[in-house]
């Protein structure tokens, strides 16, 4: 949808539909609007916001009957341009479906409307005795919504997966502004294809989230947290493989380099050793003897792997003791170089040593300040570039460097999106990734969804784009 | 219009800082209200580096933007890339004044409080003309505005307190002497709240200290903090009232500088400075006196207080923090601890004590309905504990609470922190009826 009519033959329909108040043309509205957590910037013709499934559906329909891009945002805090207007037309803001519907004890489940925070759902849960673990570091501002959509992952996710696991139950709109429910609040399956699956991070190119039963669990009796310190790195990165092949399952490994680890201490001053060459973070947690038997053999491992120290937290302000420099590493990093960019691949956690070396060869090889880190436990890691994006020659080696990043991610047989999405700052790998005929059969899916490809345009599908580049 | 080169790279460096997180819309209050991107930091910062690089004029929309904010610190204490973004915006606002010049309505306010004198002629005025234009609000608390005051900011439904006919620096002595030995001399930093509007506060305050072998000092030359000046980008009145207020503190013989007021403790120990800036020929006593001084609760804490004195209040007692003592100044356990030394009270955590009450200075003068919008939560955060009292450390929040309470019909009182220290070592047995 490169071209479309003007959206000023809309606006008084869009007006009708979600009342005037709540559509935006002003271009101070439009900019601060026209990005996400990346650094790409497009302006939206018109920004709007409804209030109920009604409203949103009409403006699906309107969209759709004009033919204007339709992009849909819930915090904006997405890692990969997803709701970025990225060919102008409407963009469809989604905070005020902002409901907590229900939180059911009995049979564990929640109703939520996608507007809701991911962090107000888990004090929710935590009231009535309930576990909602997909928390994404974003947790404190990002939607429910943008969570499904995103299928968004967390530091829990070793032991308790990723949002996709924890779907039950869909409302949408579909491209044609008709209402649908997919799935069901008791398994989450109904008929014969896994439609919930396979709207669950879809980034808003299928349909509008309205409405999302998700599963809880009961919140575990105990958490345990020990930091492990060590003078290689390659013991650390393999302190993370013998832990997953051992079939312990941790709720938490994260693995932080000596440039992390530095920028941290040099931000905070707490005391961080800074001549130890990594350090791991574990946490696991369970009901009373299970837990202290898992920590045990967690500690064990890392001591056979050359663990140099470590430190096992007995209370609550221990813990946030140890957690203090997983928690603070992006502020540190800010003081490096002021332009942080954050990239986010996983591999399978058996190559995690030859990927971190891999992020390591890079950074000598463009001269580029970088710092890994990430929830290694199950194979994401994020290597975190610091530059300065008024520099144009650093960010020219900078690109150079990420590409390179995602080739080798690939060879190790890992995946673009750790966790954060497609969107279009990674559109041009997914080919690379899916091969061909599995690119197609995802675009099959899509074209028969959204034929006219008003949703969401130029994001994950770009293969008219992608000829281009790659003959 | 030109803005300075200097001030274009240091933004610059600031704004490239930011890497865009959103983290700052959860910590704004004013998001959450008005949940709009174009309240937040991340938004503002935004326009305003579109702005320095000329791609974006200031247009009226961005004006609003940038004005309604309550300067609460939220988005700049907890930025994980550590963006000024209070800085920015106070700069911002210089631009904005520079290029536009003030509202009539701070305009007005302005030039009163610069002219001290007016001024306490002005409210003192005010004090036997209130009655004409104000009835007494439903419980006898503070009163309601009779007719709409538009240009003044006040809405028909706010309550303001009863303007008392003396300010304090009119009813207290230059020096109250200490009780015993004399371990401290300061000198008494009152701000305009306590001297026009909540005199006793600062009553309680001299004898809390007197109480406890501390000479207090208040000269009656002292002039407004500036904040409301600065803050709205009036830079050079600011730097005028900054000027005097250091030389008349200056010429004190005194340990401390000590003050019951959020914003002007802030002001004192940070502000001053920057206003002025390097160049400025007062910029290292603003240092220096900036060093000096101490927020009544770090103070007391600090010299450490007679608590066998303090006499049982059978009280269930909770703390707002105010955003310019825990952000602004870092002090948030002091207050609890000196409301923990009363004995027989009960002390009750609310819930998300750190967020801000939507006072925001004149911030509420302007934006009075959002600044009540804010306010809701946090009268529900103080009614869900079920407390007697909620204590404060800063006057603007208790006024703004004290509001907000009576508008929701929430029976709790609001107390300056000192006011309920006075109150356990029996000081208000004789002041009963105001
Ligand atoms: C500091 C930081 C840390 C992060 N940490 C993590 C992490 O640990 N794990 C992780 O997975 N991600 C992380 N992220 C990325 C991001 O927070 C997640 O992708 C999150 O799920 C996005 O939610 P959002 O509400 O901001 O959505 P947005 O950014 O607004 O949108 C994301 C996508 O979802 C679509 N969308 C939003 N709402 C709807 C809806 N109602 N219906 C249909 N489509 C919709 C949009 O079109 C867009 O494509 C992090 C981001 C930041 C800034
Ligand atoms: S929290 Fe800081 S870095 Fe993040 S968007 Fe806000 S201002 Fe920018
Ligand atoms: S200072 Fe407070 S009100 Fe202003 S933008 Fe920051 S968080 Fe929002």
């Amino acid at each position: 949808m490169s071209s479309y009519p003007d959206v000023t033959a809309a606006l008084a329909e869009l007006r009708a539909a979600v009342g005037e108040k709540y559509v935006h043309t002003a271009v101070e509205k439009r900019m601060v609007y026209s990005f996400d957590s990346t650094f790409q910037n497009h302006l939206p013709d018109v920004v709007v916001k409804p209030h109920t499934v009604e409203e949103a559906a009409a403006v699906v329909k309107i969209a759709s009957r004009y033919q204007i891009p339709l992009t849909v945002r819930g915090a904006g805090t997405c890692l990969s341009g997803g709701p970025v207007a990225l060919q102008g037309g409407i963009l469809m803001e989604m905070t005020a479906f902002k409901r907590i519907i229900e939180v059911n004890a009995d049979e564990q489940y929640a109703v939520v409307e996608p507007g809701v925070v991911t962090n107000e759902l888990i004090a929710a849960a935590a009231k009535k005795g309930l576990f909602y673990p997909p928390d994404p570091s974003s947790s404190g501002m990002s939607t429910l919504g943008g969570n499904v959509a995103e299928c968004a992952g967390g530091g829990r996710g070793v032991k308790y997966g990723v949002t996709r696991d924890y779907v039950l139950e869909l409302e949408l709109i579909l491209p044609d502004g008709e209402i649908i429910t997919v799935g069901n609040k008791v398994d989450g399956l109904t008929g014969w294809l896994d439609l919930p699956m396979l709207f669950t991070g879809s980034e808003g190119t299928l349909a509008i989230l309205t409405r999302m039963t998700v599963r809880l669990l009961p919140k575990p009796e105990a958490i345990r947290t020990a930091l492990a310190q060590y003078d290689e790195l390659d013991a650390a990165a393999r302190t993370v493989s013998a832990i997953i092949s051992a079939g312990v399952v941790p709720t938490t490994i994260e693995i932080m380099d000596q440039m992390t680890i530095r920028a941290v201490e040099n931000f905070l001053q707490i005391g961080l050793d800074t001549s130890k060459a990594a350090f791991v973070l574990l946490e696991v947690d369970g009901d009373g003897w299970e837990v202290e038997q898992q920590l045990e053999q967690v500690i064990a491992i890392c001591k056979e792997n050359g663990a140099v120290e470590i430190q096992v937290a007995h209370n609550e302000a221990e813990r946030a003791a140890l957690w203090k420099a997983r928690k603070s590493i992006s502020g540190a990093c800010g003081k490096i170089n002021p332009t942080k960019i954050g990239e986010d691949i996983a591999v399978p956690p058996g190559n995690i040593p030859k990927m971190i070396q891999a992020v390591k060869e890079i950074a000598e090889k463009y001269n580029l300040n970088m710092v890994v880190f990430g929830h290694a436990g199950d194979g994401n890691l994020h290597p975190n570039i610091m530059t300065d994006k008024r520099n144009t020659e650093e960010m020219e080696r900078v690109n150079q460097a990420i590409d390179e990043l995602f080739a080798r991610a690939l060879e190790l047989g890992g995946t673009l999106s750790g966790e954060h999405g497609i969107g279009f700052m990674k559109a041009p790998y997914l080919l690379q990734e899916l091969g061909r005929d599995g690119y197609l059969a995802q675009k099959a899916v899509k074209d028969s969804l959204d034929p006219a490809g008003f949703l969401n345009p130029g994001k994950i599908f770009i293969e008219k784009e992608l000829e281009v580049t790659h003959g | 219009m030109a803005i300075e080169q200097s001030k274009i790279e240091r933004w610059e460096k600031e704004l490239s800082k930011c890497i865009r997180c959103g983290t700052c819309r959860q910590f704004c209050p004013i998001h959450q209200v008005l949940d709009d991107e174009s309240y937040t930091a991340r938004g503002k910062l935004y326009l305003v580096d579109q702005f320095i690089h000329g791609d974006f004029l200031l247009s009226d929309g961005f004006v609003e933007m940038i004005g309604k904010c309550v300067m609460c610190k939220g988005c700049t204490a907890n930025c994980p890339s550590g963006v000024n973004t209070y800085q920015i915006f106070m700069e911002m606002r210089e631009e904005i004044v520079k290029e536009r010049g003030l509202s009539f309505t701070k305009q007005s306010i302005f030039r009163a409080l610069h002219w001290r004198k007016f001024f306490d002629f002005g409210l003192s005025c005010g004090a036997l003309f209130q009655r004409l234009i104000f009835k007494p609000a439903p419980d006898g608390h503070g009163q309601v505005a009779r007719v709409p005051l538009p240009m003044a900011g006040f809405n028909q439904r706010r309550i303001i307190p009863n303007l008392p006919r003396k300010s304090l620096k009119k009813i207290v002595p230059l020096e109250s002497k200490a009780r015993g030995t004399e371990r401290y001399r300061v000198g008494f930093f009152t701000g305009c709240m306590i001297n026009y509007a909540y005199p006793q506060i600062g009553q309680d305050l001299i004898h809390v200290l007197n109480h406890n072998g501390v000479t207090v000092l208040t000269p009656k030359e002292q002039h407004c903090c500036a904040t409301p000046l600065f803050t709205s980008g009036e830079k050079e009145i600011a730097s005028d009232l900054i000027h005097k207020n250091l030389e008349i503190f200056a010429k004190l013989d005194i340990d401390y500088i000590v003050t019951a007021c959020s914003s002007g403790g802030l002001a004192w120990k940070e502000e001053f400075a920057k206003v002025l800036g390097e160049d400025h020929p007062d910029y290292p006593l603003a240092l220096e006196l900036g060093k000096k001084t101490k927020d009544i609760s770090e103070f007391l804490v600090m010299i450490g207080i007679d608590t066998d004195g303090l006499q049982p209040l059978q009280q269930k007692i909770t703390y707002h923090d105010s955003c310019h003592l825990n952000r602004g100044q870092k002090i948030k356990q002091q207050p609890r601890q000196l409301l923990q030394s009363i004995p027989e009270s009960t002390f009750i955590e609310m819930e998300k004590a750190d967020g801000c009450c939507g006072s925001g200075g004149s911030f509420n003068l302007k934006y009075y309905e959002l600044s009540r919008d804010i306010n809701r939560q946090k009268t529900a955060h103080i009614s869900d504990t079920g407390a007697d009292v909620v204590a404060v450390g800063c006057p603007a929040c208790l006024m703004h609470i004290k509001d907000g309470l009576a508008q929701d019909g929430i029976q709790a009182e609001t107390k300056h922190v000192v006011e309920l220290l006075a109150e356990s070592y029996g000081f208000h047995q004789n002041r009963k009826g105001e």
